[in-house]
């Protein structure tokens, strides 16, 4: 299975499974998945169906109990370096943005170049374009703490596409904005993944959010689910 | 962003807490550098009594509390002269005197005006002291200039009056700030008759001074022979314990600082859980981590000691300036002593930071993300 370039899908997951306290609670019980390259999917749900746990498996900050996950290809379990996986392959977006409250907005980005092959004037003019890309180039000095929340997760996003990573993988990004914020993110991920090509998968419980995206996924009970079994969305 | 300017920064946010860490550490290596240049320098004061002769080795009673209690026959000086191998031994007996305030800690060296030439003195002005005599010393050049006397001139040691004679160089600053006179003189004033402290010995050129040296202690087991510095202890036991103190403070000074680096290390992984799981979350490695750690350690140990090594410096001013060591204390700083402060500073990092940095690189990303 590949697009029209020949390139795999983006993300392919077969029938994973993921149990925790020693198997007592399944948080997935078999999903299986394929996202295209440059495709985007919001996976909704209601708290608790495993939505989080399988965002955390693609972005290798867990590993499941059985089944295989391909990113562009590769088996994310059999990959040599997951930090060099976690820096160039995916970008994570959380719902609480989770940036560096001592460091300004551009060292937020430049934080997650360390070792990444750039000069140090490279890191930083990359930094000021993507700062630019998320329209906080005049916030560049600011920290986070003086940022509204839009603007911090604009930030969130700019640290997330600081390595190039061809798939963006948010958390609930619009779950403490208010609408107004929340639509310019959507807005922003639109743009990202028109202008760069970018594979995102969004989770959010939110079904207004979800329509934003290209696909909606439901999940209910760590399975994926037809959209007439899906619990109403809170 | 440099990865160093992070962590300074990371120090910078935490400044009160990072301050009294640096103040602990300053402390610390203030004490390492006051005792490391007191040790040395006594030391080096002691070690240039033996100096002063023009020999191979000195030879002096063994374990006593300081070299100046040593106790030697001069019948031993004359048995030890009498070795194969030995081209000559100079008794001396050496009396430290309080000249005036400005001068606490004057020496007074008894030799006969005989050994004087082999013992390396050189007359540059007056004449030798005679043999019996209990009134004429000599000065060594420093002595003179320091005392403003010259030859004719006379000086008043213990409320004995004495006139000066002769002014004499010894090519060591020690030797050349001190006074000569006959041994008779000496040891009369001080009733140690044929007793003298140090003997110097000189071998002729390629003669075994090892087998020379055990030969002597062998024959006399009361007496020791000092070649080296390092050997100083055998005859100084005061020195050896303000050595072995310095140690202890050295020690003592590593583990202080370590543990404050290890409290506020441990304080601040902990306070910044969820940032180190965000890091990793973003692709840094576990290495990385325990870098970032171990930098702030160093950044905030090595800030810390470079105070410390200040404060040291102005505690030996101090010090010197005490009116009980004036004259016995004279700083000197060797860059050893600056060497192991900054070991120490190192040490105290590497140590202290070692357990929060580890905790911090182990850490699994999800886990620490999550933590409140």
């Amino acid at each position: 299975m590949s697009d029209g370039a020949g390139r795999p899908p983006a993300i392919q997951i077969f029938d994973v499974k993921k149990s925790f306290d020693h198997g007592l609670v399944n948080a997935l019980n078999g999903v299986t998945l394929t996202i295209g390259q440059g495709e985007w999917v919001a996976l909704v749900g209601p708290s608790g169906c495993g939505k989080s746990t399988l965002l955390h498996l693609l972005a290798a900050l867990d590993s499941p109990t059985s089944g295989r996950i391909l990113v562009n290809g590769n088996d994310i379990s059999g990959l040599p370096s997951l930090n060099r996986y976690r820096r160039f392959e995916v970008g994570l977006v959380f719902q609480l943005h989770n940036l560096l409250p001592n460091l300004t907005a551009i060292q937020n980005v430049e934080v997650a170049m360390f070792a990444n092959g750039l000069k140090h004037s490279e890191q930083g003019e990359r930094a000021r374009n993507l700062l630019a890309a998320v329209s906080l180039s005049h916030r560049e000095k600011v920290r986070p703490p003086g940022l509204s929340g839009g603007e911090r997760q604009r930030l969130a996003i700019a640290r997330a596409l600081a390595n190039n990573p061809s798939i963006i993988l948010a958390d609930e990004p619009t779950g403490a904005l208010d609408s107004a914020s929340a639509e310019t993110v959507l807005d922003l991920f639109r743009r990202i993944r028109n202008e760069r090509g970018v594979t995102i998968l969004l989770v959010t419980h939110d079904r207004e959010v979800a329509a934003a995206a290209d696909r909606i996924i439901y999940m209910r009970d760590g399975r994926i689910v037809e959209p007439s079994l899906a619990a109403p969305a809170g | 962003m440099y990865f160093v300017s992070l962590t300074a920064r990371n120090v910078y946010t935490r400044k009160v807490r990072s301050s009294l860490t640096g103040i602990a550490i300053a402390i610390s290596i203030a004490v390492v550098v006051t005792m490391g240049v007191l040790t040395h320098s006594l030391r080096r004061t002691a070690i240039s009594i033996l100096r002063t002769g023009d020999a191979d080795f000195s030879v002096a009673q063994k374990g006593v509390s300081d070299v100046i209690y040593s106790s030697v026959d001069e019948k031993d000086v004359d048995l030890i002269g009498s070795y194969e191998g030995v081209e000559n031994a100079i008794g001396v007996l050496v009396d430290m005197t309080k000249l005036d305030e400005d001068h606490p800690f004057f020496l007074k060296l008894g030799i006969p005006p005989g050994d004087l030439e082999a013992f390396g003195v050189q007359i540059v002005a007056g004449r030798k002291y005679e043999p019996d005599s209990q009134t004429e010393i000599m000065l060594g050049y420093r002595a003179a200039r320091d005392l403003g006397k010259t030859i004719g001139d006379q000086v008043v040691i213990d409320d004995d009056t004495f006139d000066v004679v002769g002014i004499y160089s010894t090519g060591q600053v020690f030797g050349d700030a001190a006074s000569m006179m006959s041994l008779v003189g000496v040891q009369t004033e001080e009733r140690k008759p044929g007793v003298v402290t140090l003997v110097f010995v000189r071998a002729v050129e390629g003669a075994n001074l090892d087998e020379i040296r055990a030969r002597i202690e062998y024959d006399r087991p009361e007496l020791a022979t000092v070649r080296t510095e390092s050997e100083f202890g055998r005859i100084d036991r005061n020195l050896e314990l303000i050595s072995a103190a310095n140690i202890g403070v050295s020690a003592l000074a590593l583990i202080i600082g370590a543990v404050s680096i290890l409290n506020t290390m441990v304080l601040s992984v902990f306070e910044r859980t969820r940032e180190f799981g965000v890091l990793r979350a973003i692709g840094w490695s576990r290495m990385r981590v325990l870098l970032c750690v171990m930098m702030e350690a160093l950044v905030v140990s090595l800030t810390g000691a470079m105070v410390g090594v200040g404060a040291g410096f102005v505690a030996v001013e101090i010090l010197a300036r005490s009116p009980d060591l004036v004259g016995v204390f004279q700083p000197d700083y060797p860059g050893g002593v600056f060497g192991r402060a900054l070991a120490i500073a190192f040490g105290m990092a590497f140590v202290g930071a070692l357990y929060p940095a580890a905790r911090a690189a182990l850490l699994r990303p999800l886990d620490a993300i999550r933590h409140e």
